[in-house]
């Protein structure tokens, strides 16, 4: 295996010799020799103020320099070439060179979205009115000022197509992501996810990796034809992140900080002392008992009978504090370009002993070697920490309130409501040691050549990135936290990824004529081993995780997998006049994860084609319209995205002892399926894009309609199979939908500014076939013509009251029983005949609205958020009180025959029927809200400041919903399923910060 | 230029060809961590496929993600009723009005079994398969016997509880979804067969494996598929072939009933019959000679991969003493229960006569006393009053007492299973005998139990051959093998469960009885599964 990657690493290495040395001849033979003339500028605002730091580069030349502080500058070009200058915010120049060496270049502020913008798309970028496929581009606003720690909490709401749920909100977890709905039941839903030209999906990290100060900008491609170019990886749609980079000319010294605090957002508040009594007692009159103690258990009655309380809830909460330091440098001469930025980022959460810190560090540079030749590096590393032993939410929310934290010692009582041992102290994972550490460190590359003569036009780049992921976590619990034995476990494991890539890129004018070619041959592999280790039995709790050897029993194991990807890649673009636009693209691709018996390749193809009707002459006299682009684009998507060597069965080593002897047994655990192949996604697309009005109104509309064939589908098989799933390509799902985003500019002129930009999206998932005869899998709750991910599950109508006769409906109901509908009038209530589709999981629309208003220098950002249509099980609700064991939250009430509830059942009711107490999980949220204050120049000036933007932000401020729980879009589990002990709620943050650059 | 052109594209053709070469390997597959069944199929790879059957047997007894699955097998039959602290999968089998083809208990037991029936599959298609040449006929045929027994254990319970149920002969390697139920009889001619196979083939008791620490006496031996097919034999209604079975036993001469203080706690309080259930004594390697087959557990802090989960049967069984103020957890009281269940009043009450060890105080617990040296009442008796009674300290059975200072919560229980006993072979001897009409055999057979029951046999305990029928054979089951048998496979298998249960034990205070018909000698079909075998109707049993 070892020999085979070197193989293909050769390959690559001598494919890029091979070009260089080619072109060390090329630069010989192709030396040009023409007259320079020396030119002299000065670059200034449309008020006459110098813009220092512009960039002024001739059009198709390495040559680029900058302006000094009083906006000038000198360049050397040739008559008929072109000077390009730009700067951030303002509309790029082009002028061309004439006889004139004293130039003075006035740029006019960049007001609303410039066309010719450019935007990053696959493998290479593009210019805003040359798309033809539907790409968004996350607004630049929600890249800074916001106290995020991850660029997908920033984007939630933003970009219309993208729906992105937080189902944690555990310092430093990420939210999930989906493009344009669930095209996959088994394989991952989630986008591909590439950096600074380089995946990062599949290589073990994740965005938390990325600071999200580094972010230049967030491309989205949602359609076939910006996606297909990924082939097997583009049917969830693309997340394309580049990182800043250094621009010529003066450094710029930035320092970007905030700092504040953070709470839960919504409180589930537990009973309190006198509800969690009358709980007890209502709980022993319903199942018949009488009641011989006032609390459960006797470990209750000193604080009972003292009158004490605790407040569980406060007990293992706190009040969060995060803050958030960057300082980047940048800039560069003609030839040599730079970005440098260090950040640290601290979050100590409002859940006892949750923490998340990140050191990050990253070197963006660019180095014209010679005029042919570009090298340039985009190096980071990044340090997550998760440590520390964490409270338990879920059982303080459990704990009695006359329950005591602490024993006689002082120490954490193990069982406060002793002698129930179901519940122990939810503060004892505080006694515990616990790390849990990924460190990325990432190393890309680049070599771009760029060709003259008669191959002008033409550049090869050759793009090589390494990643090096290194997981580390420790644990022990010793006897603090309830362990007499001691126990600890270490685990490391590390991903090792790289992905070469060969580009050839050419352009071409031909008169009005405009084609742009590109290639790809590009590899990818990624290589994955852990090992565990741990160890039961220490003399004392001293050592910790730190000697191993010190404990009774050992244990370990290891771990190792890898996965390859092949491909190539071809995209043709041409447009005439910048009015007709067409692409096209194939991408053939082989991936390791497809069976045996098959070829392990899919082809990808798409088209597109664009038509800027505002271009057309007919349009002149609509002086309203500024912009008006058609769009459409049609392709095929891939999606491999299952785990590795599902297509072989495999049998996997156990352990049973014989005479005190552990002996190693084996098991088949996977039916493997040789004839696995990727799944095929095929979208329509079509799009439009218009600015009105001077640009007051624009914005973007697609609608698009995308089937996926050939699932890979995890489908459950019969037991008496002797397993429980295989993976196969089988059955057809649909989505359709619509996406709009418009931005407004409702109040333009004088002091007070008002814009408005709000984006909607529906979307419509339905599963067309599962097997191919048309049946439903009702044991996988999926049902042809419905969403994949649906609740199905006994309609509830109510409780039945006293006196009510349940006999012809649910004979063996009791009053304070739930009440279902007996869907098919057979008089029972029966699992097959009575269950039925009560909603689906995935938002029907979402959408999202940024009003932001501006008085002088003062700003003010409002950022609302909504996902509606959404039907979830709430496990809240479903928990009930554990036969009397535990407190529950007061908002949830139960049934009692003299205060007959409607809609909660009795505590004595056994959920034997497993309902999942489906509600209403839509919300609409005021996700964050931001005022700054930008300082005048004159100021600046005094203070020998670049500029200086001091603001405060908060996030999840309110949240309009109907459901009954902590949060609507979190995710909590019961105790002993999911990941229970990390139950979290959604957290409310403010933070103070500020924004300086340095003169 | 045109020389460039040249050197440009042959290099890149060069470089393509190099990378097409490499191609192929590239994307190739190997699984680094896990074996692959051609990588299996030599001695040792049939005998770890074999151990892989006694992992996989012990996740039928060491459930413990329903913490009530003990309970199922007991309550609502005559034993035993649920208690105010059930945990829920038990429900329906008291409340019979409850038990539907959505039911969690029946569905763990069908998919145990049909993958252990896969398991057994691979190894038997594997090692009948004439290109494995590097074994013996006679090692093939041990391979062979071990694998089929446990088919047969499987199947057996699957007929027991389900009736007729798909056969599935070989291991798939496709999906299929097209499973129709076979007529029973060819199930039970297909459990017999395999069994009259082990019989023939598996290793006397001790005949078998070693490693390190001596002979491997828990694994398969000829006379676990004798008791097996003996039971078979019974509720196939071939009586006369199951009394040579259970005779073959018996006259084997390699078991014997325990009638002397032995092994850890000799010394401590106890009797001979409560010794043979002690931690510590319950292997025959342990001196316990009356064990036919013990599926061996060790404590995972000292032994990696001991037990499978973390069974629950002594929570279940136990009291649950602790939550009484004035108790604390101790060895001697068995650690720590639940009380998840309660014996049946007949059972408390009118089972035993007088003077009968299995019920003495070390095996059938009715006292507490307060055990904590700083509580005022230390020493004295727990009344009994109010409800608690019922479930804090009801009277229960020591078999499942376990006890580790380091770890009083004790979620999981460590300790063997016995799954067969020469105690339940005299009983299937009876049962045998009785349903031939050999009323005095049947009497003599149970008198061996009763010679090892009664200090003062025969004054007491004797029972002649007028007191002989099926029910007091059923009767006697229980005075000898409460808490091991799965009462409820018997009832089932011998097809009173709804008399004995209306009858015996229909009045619980807590969780009575409810719903039982005679639809509930068998469990529903799992509905999933229906569901899930699209291809072809699997029939539901009558009445679910």
């Amino acid at each position: 295996m070892k020999r085979k990657l070197l193989d293909t690493s050769k390959c690559a290495v001598i494919f890029l010799f091979a070009l260089i040395l080619s072109l060390g001849k090329s630069n010989n033979s192709i030396a040009q020799t023409t007259t320079q003339i020396s030119i002299s500028g000065k670059v200034k605002d449309n008020q006459g103020n110098p813009i220092p730091g512009a960039s002024i580069s001739v059009k198709g030349t390495n040559r680029v320099v900058a302006s000094d502080a009083n906006g000038n500058f000198k360049i050397t070009a040739q008559k008929g070439e072109s000077l390009v200058i730009t700067f951030v915010g303002y509309v790029t120049n082009t002028i061309l060179v004439a006889n004139e060496t004293q130039l003075s270049i006035t740029l006019a502020e960049d007001k609303g979205k410039n066309l010719e913008d450019v935007v990053v798309v696959g493998y290479g970028t593009q210019k805003r009115s040359d798309i033809t496929g539907a790409v968004a581009s996350v607004p630049k606003e929600r890249l800074s000022q916001l106290p995020v720690t991850n660029v997908l909490q920033a984007i939630q709401g933003a970009v219309a197509g993208v729906n992105i749920t937080s189902g944690s909100s555990v310092p430093g977890s990420q939210p999930a992501a989906s493009i344009r709905g669930q095209n996959s039941i088994t394989a991952g839903t989630g986008p591909f996810v590439v950096v600074d030209g380089v995946p990062l999906s599949k290589t073990g990290g994740s965005l938390n990796d990325i600071n999200p100060n580094d972010i230049a900008s967030v491309e989205i491609l949602k359609d076939a034809s910006s996606t297909a170019i990924y082939g097997t990886n583009g049917s969830n749609g693309v997340i394309l992140v580049t990182t800043k980079r250094g621009n010529t000319g003066k450094p710029t010294i930035r320092y970007n900080a905030y700092a504040g605090v953070e709470n839960i957002a919504h409180i589930l508040k537990p009973r309190t002392g006198a509800e969690y009594l009358q709980k007890y007692a209502d709980y022993l009159k319903q199942i018949n008992q009488p009641q011989t103690s006032p609390v459960p258990n006797f470990g209750e009655l000193a604080y009972y009978n003292s009158g004490t309380t605790t407040d569980w809830v406060k007990e293992v909460t706190q009040t969060g504090v995060m803050q958030d330091h960057n300082l980047s440098i940048s800039g560069g001469s003609q030839d040599v370009k730079y970005f440098i930025s260090g950040g640290y980022l601290d979050q100590k959460g409002p859940v006892k002993g949750y923490q998340y810190n990140r050191t990050s560090l990253r070197s963006n540079l660019d180095v014209n070697i010679t005029d042919y030749l570009t090298v340039g590096t985009s190096l980071f590393f990044t340090g997550n920490n998760y440590d520390g032993g964490r409270a338990n939410l879920l059982f303080a929310t459990a704990m009695s309130p006359y329950a005591p934290v602490y024993n006689d010692k002082g120490e954490y009582k193990i069982y406060p409501m002793d002698p129930e041992q179901l519940y122990t102290n939810p503060l004892l994972g505080l006694v515990t040691d616990r790390i849990s550490r990924s460190t990325n460190l990432n190393g890309n590359g680049y070599a771009e050549v760029k060709f003259s003569g008669v191959l002008k036009g033409l550049k090869y780049r050759l793009n090589g990135g390494y990643t090096f992921f290194p997981e580390n976590t420790a644990s022990y619990t010793g006897r603090k936290a309830n362990d007499m034995l001691g126990t600890a476990r270490t685990f490391y494991a590390q991903t090792n990824s790289y992905t070469l890539e060969n580009i050839l890129t050419y352009t071409k004018d031909i008169q009005k004529h405009h084609f742009d070619f590109t290639g790809l041959y590009s590899a990818q592999q990624r290589k994955y081993t852990n090992t565990t280790a741990g160890a039961v039995g220490f003399v004392n709790d001293e050592l910790s995780y730190n000697r191993l050897s010190a404990g009774a029993t050992q244990t370990s194991d290891s771990y190792a997998d890898q996965y390859r990807l092949n491909s190539q890649m071809i995209r043709v673009n041409y447009s005439y006049d910048s009015r007709y636009l067409f692409t096209a693209t194939a991408r053939r691709d082989g991936s390791s994860v497809f069976g045996a018996n098959t070829t392990k390749y899919g082809i990808f193809p798409s088209v597109a084609a664009g038509w800027n009707i505002g271009k057309e002459d007919f349009m002149k006299n609509a002086s309203f319209v500024n912009n008006l682009k058609l769009r459409g684009s049609y392709g095929k998507t891939g999606n491999e995205a299952v785990g590795v060597y599902q297509t072989i069965t495999t049998e996997g080593a156990l352990r049973s002892p014989f005479n005190g002897l552990s002996t190693i047994g084996v098991v088949p655990n996977n039916l493997g399926n040789a004839n696995l192949h990727w799944e095929s996604t095929t979208t329509a697309n079509i799009g439009l894009d218009f600015s009105l009005f001077k640009d007051r109104v624009s914005g973007t509309l697609d609608v698009y309609s995308g089937k996926t064939k050939d699932l890979l589908l995890n489908r459950s098989l019969p037991i008496i199979t002797g397993y429980s799933r295989i993976l196969d390509n089988l059955g057809k799902v649909e989505n359709r939908g619509i996406e709009l985003s418009i931005n407004t500019k409702n109040i333009t002129d004088g002091d007070f500014k008002w814009e408005t930009s709000a984006n909607f999206t529906a979307n419509k998932n339905k599963i067309v076939d599962l097997y191919g005869d048309g049946k439903d899998d009702l044991g996988n709750r999926w049902i042809i013509g419905k969403p994949i991910s649906v609740v199905y599950d006994y309609r509830m109508t109510g409780i039945w009251q006293t006196g009510e006769d349940a006999s012809k409906q649910d004979p063996g109901a009791k009053p304070g029983d739930l009440k279902f509908a007996d869907l098919n009038g057979d008089g029972v209530i029966t699992a097959d005949k009575d269950r039925e589709i009560i909603g689906q999981r995935a938002p029907k629309w979402t959408g999202g609205l940024t009003n932001t208003f501006h008085y002088k220098n003062w700003n003010l950002s409002v950022f609302i958020q909504t996902a509606q249509g959404i039907t979830r099980n709430n496990t809240d609700l479903n928990y009930g009180d554990e036969t009397g064991r535990r407190n529950t939250p007061a908002e949830i009430g139960y049934w009692t025959a003299s205060n007959p509830s409607t809609t909660r059942p009795a505590l004595s009711y056994n959920n034997t029927r497993g309902y999942g107490y489906a509600s209403d999980a839509s919300y609409t949220r005021i996700k964050d809200v931001t005022v700054s204050y930008v300082f005048s120049p004159k100021i600046m000036e005094k203070l020998h400041l670049g500029s200086l933007t001091l603001y405060a932000s908060g996030r999840n401020l309110y949240t309009f919903t109907d459901w009954i729980g902590w949060d609507p879009e979190n995710d909590y589990a019961t105790r002993g399923s999911g990941d229970w002990t990390n139950n979290y709620p959604l957290t409310r943050s403010f933070v103070f910060g500020a924004n300086i650059s340095l003169k | 230029m045109k020389k460039l052109k040249y050197i440009l594209f042959s290099c890149l053709a060069v470089a393509l060809m190099f990378y097409s070469s490499c191609k192929k390997a590239f994307l190739d597959e190997k699984p680094y961590s896990s074996y692959t069944p051609i990588t299996l199929n030599d001695s040792l790879g049939f005998e770890a496929s074999l151990i892989g059957l006694y992992n996989h047997v012990s996740t039928i007894y060491s459930y413990s993600d329903q913490q009530g699955w003990p309970s199922v097998w007991q309550v609502g039959t005559d034993v035993a009723n649920a208690t105010t602290n059930q945990q829920g999968v038990e429900v329906p089998y008291y409340d019979y009005t409850q038990l539907t083809p959505t039911d969690g208990a029946a569905a763990y037991m069908w998919n145990r079994n049909y993958i252990l029936i896969n398991l057994s599959n691979v190894i038997i298609d594997g090692i009948e398969n004439p290109s494995v040449s590097a074994i013996s006929a006679k090692g093939k045929a041990a391979i062979n016997a071990e694998a089929k027994f446990f088919r047969a254990y499987a199947y057996n319970t699957l007929a027991t509880l389900y009736g007729r149920v798909p056969l599935i002969k070989n291991a798939l390697t496709a999906p299929k979804t097209d499973f129709v139920r076979a007529p029973l009889n060819e199930v039970n001619d297909f459990i017999i067969n395999d069994l009259q196979f082990a019989v023939a083939n598996l290793p006397d008791i001790e005949a078998v494996k070693s490693n390190t620490k001596g002979k491997m006496y828990g694994r398969a031996n000829k006379f676990m598929a004798m008791q097996l097919l003996a039971e078979v034999y019974l509720r196939t209604g071939k009586n006369d072939l199951a009394e040579q079975q259970a005779l073959g036993i018996i006259n084997s001469g390699k078991f014997s009933l325990n009638k002397a203080r032995f092994g850890v706690k000799a010394s401590l309080p106890g009797d001979y019959y409560s010794d043979l259930f002690v931690y510590g004594n319950q292997r025959r390697s342990q001196n316990n000679r009356e064990v036919i087959w013990t599926l061996e557990q060790e404590n995972p802090s000292s032994v990696v991969g001991g037990i499978t989960n973390s069974p629950q049967q002594r929570r279940v069984w136990g009291t649950g003493y602790y939550a009484i103020q004035g108790m604390i957890l101790a060895d001697s009281l068995g650690g720590r229960g639940l009380s998840r269940l309660r014996l049946s009043n007949w059972f408390l009450y009118s089972l035993y006569k007088p003077g009968d060890i299995r019920n003495s105080q070390y095996n059938v617990k009715r006292r507490f006393y307060y055990n904590d040296p700083a509580n005022a009442k230390f020493g004295q008796i727990i009344p009994y009053t109010g409800p608690d009674t019922l479930f804090k300290i009801n009277p229960s059975i020591t078999k499942w007492n376990q006890f580790d200072p380091n770890d009083t919560f004790g979620f999981a229980m460590i300790k063997d299973f016995i799954l067969m006993r020469l105690g339940e072979t005299y009983l299937l001897l009876a049962e045998a005998q009785f349903k031939q009409g050999k009323l005095s055999d049947a009497a003599a057979s149970i008198n061996e139990l009763r010679k090892r029951a009664f200090a003062d046999y025969p004054t007491r305990g004797q029972v002649q051959s007028s007191d002989i029928n099926l029910n007091f054979i059923l009767d006697e089951r229980a005075r000898e093998l409460i808490g091991e048998e799965n009462r409820r496979m018997t009832l089932m298998r011998t097809g009173t469960l709804v008399d004995r249960a209306i009858t015996l034990n229909s009045n619980d205070a807590a969780k009575p009885l409810k719903g039982l018909t005679a639809k509930n000698l068998l469990l529903p079909i799992p509905l999933t599964e229906i569901q899930l075998n699209k291809d072809a109707l699997l029939e539901q049993n009558p009445g679910y």
